[in-house]
């Protein structure tokens, strides 16, 4: 039935179909909604796929079903996205290539079954390792005034995203089932999680110690200075114990608006009685 | 009245960070303030309220609709800092009202969103595909930006009196204790960040990042850099040549993958 729309989707060249799920990949959150969350912009990525795959008028049926099913809920870090365009585009080629063998559910199934997982990964590797290793670097060099520290930390980000969001997406669509039959066997998620929560808790470490100075005021007389002793034994002891009890805050599930605003009335008092300074 | 469009529009680029470019962390505050700096003429000001907000809200993730982050607050508060002269830590104390005030304009956004979204699947319904496609990579954006640049906008343009007045009013050793405070926010923001990845197994990394640090003196991006290698060397311990010898089984499969990945 649609082999003139598979021919138009397999003939068009591979670099401008990963650019349209590159794209698609980065726009995830264009149109995000409390309702289905991401479904348009997985629509949108797709859509031009579902376009070549089904051109004629009396395959529009057909077509609509096919936006409809991209248009459910789905969720992701954009930067994978990509990588399940890629696949599901994959897959329609197959569906439109033997309608009547291939369960169109399996589209939908394989959807579903990334989501939670490429969504873990990719969180705890763009948001809590990238993010954190490119940030920390980019304070502590703006902090002495430099411009270098922005430009670097854009330049870390970047870096990492974009190859990652390309070759995804390209990964996606040219071998996405075998990659995810390897995955599965091979625990990759885990090793990849595990290298992320090395380096991230290491950098977070070093944040608590170098990135913010309070120190203590609190003196008997000239011999004895609380800071100096509490150096000897450990420096930086202070702000490790003010981690301590702001995770307590937060396992608690105190909101974090609540304890912004207590922190100044806290800061305030503590700096009035000379207990904390900077 | 130029500049107050201008600061409006880095909140545009801000909020279009996450939209567009898949969130590569130009959002952030260190980046956004830098630009406001470079707007007003004070690049020196804007990295060192990009800095301190940067590091005060680092641990507050925005991953899909949890979470709360001051990236509009951090816009506006540089701004009125570099505006109204008055010191950095200034620039929370602004950025935490704006930030309620764009958490309860977020709400509104978020009603039409949802519209938004079926007016997508109206235009499906319809094959007006093209149409559908616009609602998503036009109008989804265009809501975004207004939501953003409003708020931005005014209380640039009518916020520095305010802000002025205020500064001039508080004496200094509140002012004081509020720099404190907000020093204390940033161990807020590193908890937050350490709760999503620590547990009873991996929390000795966390402890030798913070002893490397601690004694030797050693600046973040050293630390960043020990980090890495320290990463790698122990998943090469865990999973690499040494580890095959032992379980001889899955690994096979775990060599393909790597070919692939190249």
């Amino acid at each position: 039935m649609s082999r003139e729309g598979l021919e138009a989707q397999r003939n068009y060249p591979l670099n401008k179909k990963v650019r349209e799920y590159f794209w698609g990949g980065w726009c995830m959150q264009a149109l995000w909604n409390y309702e289905r969350q991401m479904n348009t912009a997985f629509m949108w990525g797709i859509s031009k796929t579902l376009d070549r795959l089904y051109p004629k008028p009396e395959e529009d049926e057909k077509k609509k079903e096919r936006y409809r099913s991209a248009l459910e809920f789905f969720n992701i870090t954009p930067q994978f996205g990509a990588f399940v365009l890629g696949l599901t585009a994959a897959m329609e080629e197959e569906y439109a290539e033997n309608p009547d063998t291939f369960d169109p559910n399996m589209i939908k199934s394989v959807k579903v079954a990334l989501m939670g997982p490429l969504s873990g990964v990719g969180d705890s590797l763009f948001q809590g390792t990238v993010r954190v290793i490119a940030m920390s670097i980019g304070v502590s060099l703006a902090q002495n005034g430099s411009i270098l520290g922005p430009i670097l930390a854009m330049l870390i980000s970047f870096g990492v995203s974009f190859p990652i969001t390309w070759y995804g997406a390209k990964l996606g669509y040219l071998n996405g089932q075998k990659f995810l039959s390897q995955i599965a066997n091979s625990n990759l998620m885990d090793k990849i999680m595990f290298g992320c929560s090395v380096a991230g808790l290491m950098v977070i470490g070093g944040m608590v110690a170098s990135l913010v100075t309070i120190t203590t005021p609190l003196a008997y007389g000239e011999t004895l200075i609380l800071q100096e002793v509490l150096d000897g034994i450990l420096p930086k002891m202070i702000p490790l114990a003010l981690t301590g009890i702001m995770y307590f805050l937060v396992k608690k599930g105190v909101k974090p608006m609540v304890v912004i605003i207590s922190c100044f009335f806290v800061g305030i008092i503590l700096n009035y009685f000379g207990i904390l300074a900077i | 009245m130029l500049q107050a469009i201008l600061i409006g529009l880095v909140a545009v680029f801000m909020v279009l960070d996450s939209r567009l470019l898949g969130r590569l962390n130009f959002e952030r505050p260190l980046i956004t303030c830098t630009l406001v700096g470079i707007i007003m003429g004070d690049l020196k000001t804007g990295l060192l309220v990009g800095a301190q907000m940067e590091m005060i809200t680092l641990g507050m993730m925005s991953i899909g609709a949890s979470g709360v982050d001051m990236n509009i607050g951090s816009i506006t508060g540089c701004a009125l800092v570099i505006s109204s002269g008055a010191s950095i830590e200034t620039a929370l104390t602004i950025a935490v009202p704006m930030t309620l005030l764009d958490q309860l304009l977020t709400t509104v956004a978020d009603i039409i969103r949802i519209q938004l979204c079926h007016t997508c699947d109206n235009y499906v319904e319809k094959s007006q595909y093209a149409k559908a496609r616009r609602v998503h990579i036009l109008y989804g954006p265009i809501v975004y930006s207004v939501f953003k640049f409003i708020p931005v906008f005014l209380a640039v343009y009518f916020g520095n009196d305010l802000i002025t007045a205020i500064v001039n009013a508080v004496p200094d050793y509140i002012m004081n204790g509020v720099s404190l405070g907000a020093n204390l926010i940033s161990f807020f923001g590193f908890a937050m960040l350490l709760s999503t990845m620590i547990n009873a197994k991996n929390c000795i990394y966390f402890f030798l990042g913070f002893a490397i640090a601690a004694y030797s003196g050693l600046g973040l991006t050293a630390i960043a850099v020990i980090s890495i290698i320290v990463a790698i060397v122990l998943y090469q311990l865990k999973f690499g040549d040494g580890a095959k010898l032992q379980t001889a089984g899955p690994s096979d499969d775990y060599d393909e993958l790597e070919d692939d990945l190249d």
